[in-house]
């Protein structure tokens, strides 16, 4: 059974000219896999991954024929319910760690206090649990960090106790919106990692939003390209280079290479699209 | 065009650049590569004069006395940064980010000088009066390269020019910054972490670590991985997986 199903999905802004759609419509499935989703800025990949989190704020309105996560229908759960769902049942981890921790409270502390708002055990068993989603993530010395304020780590270390935090009370779906795009290529990797770890060991779904398709496509199952609000393609991942939408294509097209010898890069025609 | 004897930076007592030397040739394209913390955007400042070397010097085009003279300096040499959304004045207009550089050093022209650079970096000249929050990320960038070139400065150290861009934006810049260096006969100073855009846009690199310089090679040695170095392989194998 999947994890998440959506049908229809769409998100609406009002703007002088009447209401926008930003998203348009979307349908999909996930299972306890992992799904990438890109496309450009503005294409409502963000937005998406928002809209299932009940993270739209308004005066943006969200309406789905199904929203259904893990056999909720998440489309008319009240907001006390919904605040129990997140972070619990679901979490997101968002692109700089310098803006998502509490700068004047120690990581460790940070993290069970992730564990107590959702009323999880006693006091001892929250500084373990906490020390074991830190190793989870490969922070070897989790006695040290944890003790750690954020600005002394470093950002693939920070983006890594993100992580930690939201895996500490074990969701079942993860949305991870540019988790890498704030941080060095080199550490990319290990943050990459720790995240596919944990859907292997955990059996957790990943929802992998980002602009970059090298990267969607090295981590991720399958990949929903996004283009002004739809899906226009689902590619394998392995099957990026062999896209058939002119987007896709086009995308794919304008990335240099590393072996690189054509004069001009193609550009996107978008108004060709 | 570009002179690096020896240069160490200093920070306090940490020491980010040891002894760098490198030279670029008039109207080469180099790259310095390297992950956060190497240094290679030190180099850059140290360049455009906003740190001042511990020991060894940095000369950009002929004149001795460029890092004293700061006029001087920015006519020889101006740069473009990674976030075009943190790089312009919110409430000045692109005809006002382009005349600035005119007014203080005192040009005629003005008028006809920023329509030419409009037309130059491709942006419609209705663009002229707009704020940068009208405009999209691509082309503030455009009107922060227009504005890095309104005094016709030999050289452009570009840092992260295009990593705040989506791909396809990214393209299109890559694209015009190719054209203007042939067009105007620029040299090119880039700092960037990704080794694709060094294989579009370079001549050479050099390779960055911890402050030191690992390697320099040609462009076609990046093409085909074939790295001499340790370290450089390692690059060249997280970016190719």
């Amino acid at each position: 059974m999947s994890l998440l199903s959506v049908e229809n999905l769409r998100v609406t802004f009002p703007s002088d000219h009447g209401p926008v759609d930003v998203v348009k419509g979307l349908s999909f499935e996930l299972g306890r896999e992992r799904l990438g989703i890109v496309g450009e800025s503005g294409s409502g990949k963000s937005m998406t991954g928002r809209a299932v989190m009940g993270l739209i704020p308004p005066p943006g309105q969200v309406t789905a024929d199904r929203l259904d996560f893990d056999g909720t229908d998440l489309r008319h759960l009240s907001k006390t319910d919904m605040r129990k769902m997140r972070g619990a049942r679901m979490s997101m981890v968002l692109q700089d760690p310098k803006f998502s921790l509490n700068p004047v409270i120690r990581i460790g502390e940070q993290i069970e206090e992730a564990m107590a708002v959702h009323g999880a055990a006693r006091a001892t068993a929250r500084r373990q649990r906490m020390m074991e989603a830190l190793r989870a993530v490969r922070i070897d010395d989790p006695e040290r960090v944890a003790r750690l304020f954020p600005h002394e780590l470093s950002g693939g270390m920070g983006q890594r106790v993100m992580i930690a935090m939201m895996v500490v009370l074990e969701p079942a779906l993860m949305i991870a919106d540019e988790p890498t795009s704030a941080l060095d290529v080199s550490v990319r990797g290990q943050v990459l990692e720790s995240l596919d770890d944990l859907v292997r060991r955990r059996g957790m779904g990943l929802m992998l939003i980002s602009h970059d398709l090298n990267m969607v496509a090295r981590w991720c199952d399958r990949i929903l390209v996004m283009f002004k609000g739809k899906i226009v393609e689902e590619v394998g991942s392995g099957a990026l280079y062999q896209a058939q939408h002119p987007y896709t294509r086009g995308l794919v097209a304008s990335l240099p290479r590393i072996d690189e010898d054509r004069a001009r890069l193609p550009v996107l025609d978008r108004d060709a699209l | 065009m570009i002179r690096v004897q020896d240069l160490s930076v200093k920070f306090g007592d940490t020491t980010v650049l040891h002894d760098v030397s490198f030279d670029v040739a008039a109207g080469e394209s180099f790259a310095l590569v390297g992950e956060s913390g190497s240094g290679k955007s030190t180099i850059l400042k140290a360049l455009s004069g906003q740190v001042k070397p511990h020991q060894g010097s940095v000369q950009i085009g002929t004149a001795p006395d460029a890092l004293t003279n700061r006029l001087a300096l920015a006519r020889q040499v101006q740069m473009v940064f990674q976030d075009p959304y943190g790089s312009l004045h919110p409430r000045r207009s692109v005809d006002d980010t382009l005349s600035e550089p005119l007014a203080i050093h005192r040009l005629p022209n003005r008028d006809q000088r920023v329509l030419d650079m409009l037309d130059a970096v491709g942006l419609p000249r209705r663009f002229r009066f707009r704020l940068p929050h009208e405009l999209s990320g691509g082309q503030r960038q455009r009107v922060a390269i227009a504005r890095a070139l309104m005094l016709d400065p030999p050289v452009l150290l570009l840092d992260e020019p295009t990593s705040a861009l989506d791909v396809s934006v990214q393209a299109e810049i890559l694209n015009l910054l190719k054209s203007l260096r042939a067009e105007k006969q620029l040299t090119f100073l880039l700092v960037t972490h990704d080794l694709p855009v060094v294989s579009f846009l370079c001549d050479r690199l050099a390779i960055l670590r911890a402050g030191r310089i690992v390697e320099v090679a040609d462009v076609a040695r990046l093409r085909t991985g074939a790295f001499t170095s340790e370290y450089g392989q390692e690059l060249f194998q997280s970016s190719v997986e």
